[in-house]
């Protein structure tokens, strides 16, 4: 059986290096290999400095939110080494099996006879690291090479990643559970992982940075700042999240359970209402710990798959843009997005708002939403707007103002028009020659 | 700078579908750059004097290749392969920019963009349209070009290395890495929602812009194992041999779980439509691949199929092959005789271009189905109306080649 148990090694201070001491005048025998320890102790001596690291603050935030994570990346890449940083900062012993040398039943639990097995019963024993994962009531359990378990392993890990139960031994809540697996292209005999299982994990890429590995192998390795969650921010994070995740979803039921379809995504992660629960929970604390849209990104991806997540992503995007009635309330203070495509949203949702229940003076409102943003931006996102709310003009409305304002836009897209017709004009020219 | 948005708009119109790209560009005016040039995070740096100089049109189609590098990623790519080939400078620089240019020129122009007078084709290499920018940088020399197209520069959004002009990350207005993955993905679906508007070139792009095409190779090999290797095929519990477990429990005698190695039918679709050297080499590797998950060539057998199955054929070895064909295909025929023969195979491996009726039932065993991708028209002389069936839902498909 193969497993290890690293307790936390107490972390040096930043910036500071504790070099070990070197023994003056040490015996005759052993020399060599107490200086070769010396040499050895020196080279591990290794300080931190903070360094914003994306993929090791979503590490951190999903076992944080306690769904299991699974890290794909390229064999000695640094995946241990992350685990172990982790472990450290979380302050959590770490407990590492390597799945793939394990039988079912190291998993599911070996039957052991009682006195009376007709009456009580065989029970399953768990392994020796799951009794002590338990005794010590935390720790974080890395299940290394995955993707090279067999099936039977696969499907017996199921119990434990999801139920955390191994064999009749419940993982008390305190364990969190991280796994690690070679993608495809490089596990040359791997099996590929089972969509049930792909399913519960949380899936983040690993990949290594040029700069971190030289500065790191010179002596200093990155250490990411832990998101922290504000307390005062939870209620409003889970409604938030709710409300992303609920509105999303109403929109689009298609994405709520959707199998892997090709080939190419067979491993990974798909959406199913398991994983828009994970994706949920993630939002709701990475807004809760204000992290950075990339990093949400990658725990979303992670969670439901690429596409469904960039979608979610869209759709959060799109909470963000004004609300178009507040717009028109106060036209003169309006605050527009700066990005051009968002603007555009922006300015179009006005223009429906206004289709939606037309009136003259929420048409007018509209107009003046317009010069604003003639006045704060580039005018040729102006041209779709205005011409859907001129449309929307009744007869006895007369022409205000504001609308005079815009004539620089119309000449605009004049010009463009021009532009277009002068092209097809001469290739209708070229057809006839 | 009105000229310059007139521009985009006609780009707007015509390029309907690249609407939202374009308008998420952040215009930056500055007169060091030459023409126009885009760095990583989605600004655009335009010299006021080109604008200038050039006509709404022209400038239009300027627009679109610019935002194309960005779509195309061509920075990200630019630098992997000048990181794997070790290929820095500014000569190389030059090179990669060309490359990118390349790929894209050949399919933005016409249809109411016109192409730009000095703009950079294949052809000036005598090379064939189509390639993707990496297949031209490997290919192609490119040294006699260098002298003349000094001048030419898109910006690190086209190669992936920093100008002086540029803004860099931290400077106002810039794209985050998720917001660029979010504009290009929802390009990406628009062109997917609008099949037959867009041109060839950008529909390849949209399909494989977040799913980019694996080793066929590697799936077909990961296909075959989890068929083979899956929990019911060529294992089951057994009394030959007692468990492990009956040492922990005197008196009991438990069932081991024993594995069988699996037989793995090769049904090949022999019909016309099917090329020798496609066969031979997608053979080669199941035959590979089921040696790796423990089956012995013994237990590997092959049938050829066209509208009527051969004989199930071991295979011992490679070479002793004969395919015999050349027909139609009805692989019913392969998959009927493969379940009839003597020894039921576990996993059945269809080498196929598609252009047949599938068994309207799924077969008792394991079915994955190495597809030769064929236009999506293919056209059958004799019935104009027949259209091929997908593969059924049952079988891991593979597409080869």
């Amino acid at each position: 059986m193969t497993f290890s148990t690293v307790l936390p090694a107490p972390v040096p201070a930043a910036g500071t290096s504790a070099p070990a001491p070197v023994r003056a005048g040490a015996s005759a025998t052993g020399t060599h290999l107490a200086l070769a320890d010396d040499l050895l102790g020196l080279l591990r001596t290794t300080t931190t400095e903070p360094r914003p690291d994306e993929q090791l603050e979503a590490l951190t935030l999903a076992v944080a939110a306690d769904l299991p994570v699974l890290l794909w990346g390229e064999p000695g890449i640094g995946k241990t080494a992350a685990l172990t940083q982790l472990a450290t900062s979380l302050d959590l012993p770490l407990t590492t099996v390597i799945a793939s040398v394990h039988e079912p039943s190291d998993f599911s639990g070996l039957p052991i006879v009682g006195d009376d097995p007709a009456v009580r019963g065989v029970p399953m024993a768990p392994p020796q690291w799951a009794v002590e994962l338990v005794r010590a009531g935390r720790g974080l359990l890395f299940l290394d090479e995955l993707s090279t378990a067999t099936p039977a392993v696969q499907a017996a890990l199921l119990r434990v990643v999801l139920e955390r139960r191994v064999g009749a031994l419940q993982l008390p809540p305190g364990v969190r559970i991280v796994a690690a697996a070679n993608p495809r292209a490089s596990a040359a005999d791997g099996w590929e992982l089972s969509p049930p299982l792909a399913n519960r994990f949380v899936h983040l890429h690993w990949v290594h940075d040029r700069e971190v590995v030289v500065r790191g192998l010179g002596g200093v390795w990155p250490r990411a700042e832990l998101p922290r969650l504000v307390p005062e921010r939870l209620p409003e994070a889970v409604a938030f999240a709710r409300r992303a995740v609920c509105g999303f979803l109403e929109a689009r039921p298609t994405l709520i359970h959707r199998l892997p379809s090709t080939e190419t995504r067979r491993g990974g992660a798909w959406p199913s209402p398991r994983s828009w629960e994970a994706a949920l929970t993630l939002l709701a604390f990475g807004t809760a710990a204000s992290v950075s849209r990339e990093v949400l990104a990658l725990l979303v991806r992670g969670a439901v798959g690429d596409g469904p997540g960039l979608e979610l992503l869209a759709h959060l995007d799109r909470m963000d843009l004004p609300d178009p009635e507040s717009l028109l309330a106060d036209p003169a203070a309006a605050e527009l997005p700066v990005r051009g495509d968002l603007r555009q949203a922006a300015l179009e949702a006005v223009v429906a708002a206004v289709g939606a229940r037309p009136e003259r003076e929420r048409w007018e409102a509209g107009w003046a939403v317009l010069v604003r943003a003639l006045e704060t931006g580039a005018p040729d996102l102006l041209v779709a707007p205005a011409t859907a709310l001129a449309a929307l003009r009744r007869d006895d409305w007369e022409v205000p103002e504001a609308m005079e304002r815009l004539v620089g836009v119309i000449g605009l897209a004049r010009r463009a028009d021009r532009s277009v017709g002068r092209i097809t004009a001469g290739r209708e020219q070229g057809v006839r020659r | 700078m009105e000229k310059l948005l007139a521009a985009r708009l006609h780009a707007v119109k015509v390029r309907p579908y690249l609407a939202a790209a374009l308008f998420a560009l952040h215009v930056v005016e500055d007169r060091s750059v030459p023409t126009m040039a885009v760095d990583a995070h989605w600004r655009v740096y335009v010299s006021p004097g080109f604008v200038a100089r050039t006509p709404v049109e022209e400038l239009a189609g300027v627009w679109v290749h610019e935002v194309s590098h960005l779509l195309r990623d061509h920075h990200g790519r630019g630098e992997r392969y000048a990181r794997e080939h070790e290929e820095h400078g500014s000569g190389e620089r030059l090179r990669r920019n060309i490359a990118a240019d390349f790929e894209i020129n050949d399919d933005i122009y016409g249809d109411g963009l016109p192409l730009p007078v000095g703009a950079v084709l294949p052809s000036l290499l005598r090379l064939p349209d189509g390639l993707l920018m990496e297949e031209y940088l490997r290919t192609a020399s490119m040294t006699g070009l260098t002298a003349d197209l000094a001048w030419l520069d898109c910006g690190s959004g086209a190669d992936g290395q920093q100008r002086p002009w540029e803004l860099g990350p931290d400077g106002a207005h810039g794209l985050s890495r998720q917001q660029r993955d979010a504009v290009r993905f929802r390009v990406a679906e628009g062109i997917k929602g609008r099949p037959g508007e867009t041109p060839d070139g950008w529909r390849r792009w949209a399909d494989e812009a977040f799913h980019p095409p694996q080793p066929w190779r590697q799936l077909l090999g990961a296909a075959v194992r989890s068929a083979a290797g899956a929990p019911g095929v060529g294992e089951n519990h057994s009394y030959r041999r007692p468990s492990r477990r009956s040492a922990g429990v005197p008196g009991v005698l438990l069932p081991s779980l024993r594995r069988t190695p699996p037989r793995v039918c090769v049904v090949i679709d022999t019909s016309g439509s099917v090329s020798d050297a496609e066969l031979g080499s997608a053979l080669l590797e199941v035959a590979a691949i089921s040696r790796a998950v423990g089956g012995r060539r013994d237990l590997v057998s092959v049938i050829s199929c066209d509208a009527a199955a051969g004989v199930a054929v071991p295979l011992c070895r490679a070479e002793s092959i004969a395919l015999i064909g050349g027909g139609g295909t009805d692989l019913r025929s392969g998959f009927a005789r493969a379940l009839r023969s003597r020894h039921r195979p576990d996993v059945i491996v269809a080498l196929t271009d598609g252009q047949t009726p599938w068994p309207s039932a799924q077969p008792p065993c394991r079915t994955v189905v190495g597809l030769f991708p064929r236009p999506a028209h293919a056209v059958n002389e004799r019935n104009p109306d027949y259209t091929p069936e997908a593969p059924p839902p049952w079988a891991h498909v593979v597409t080869i080649g």
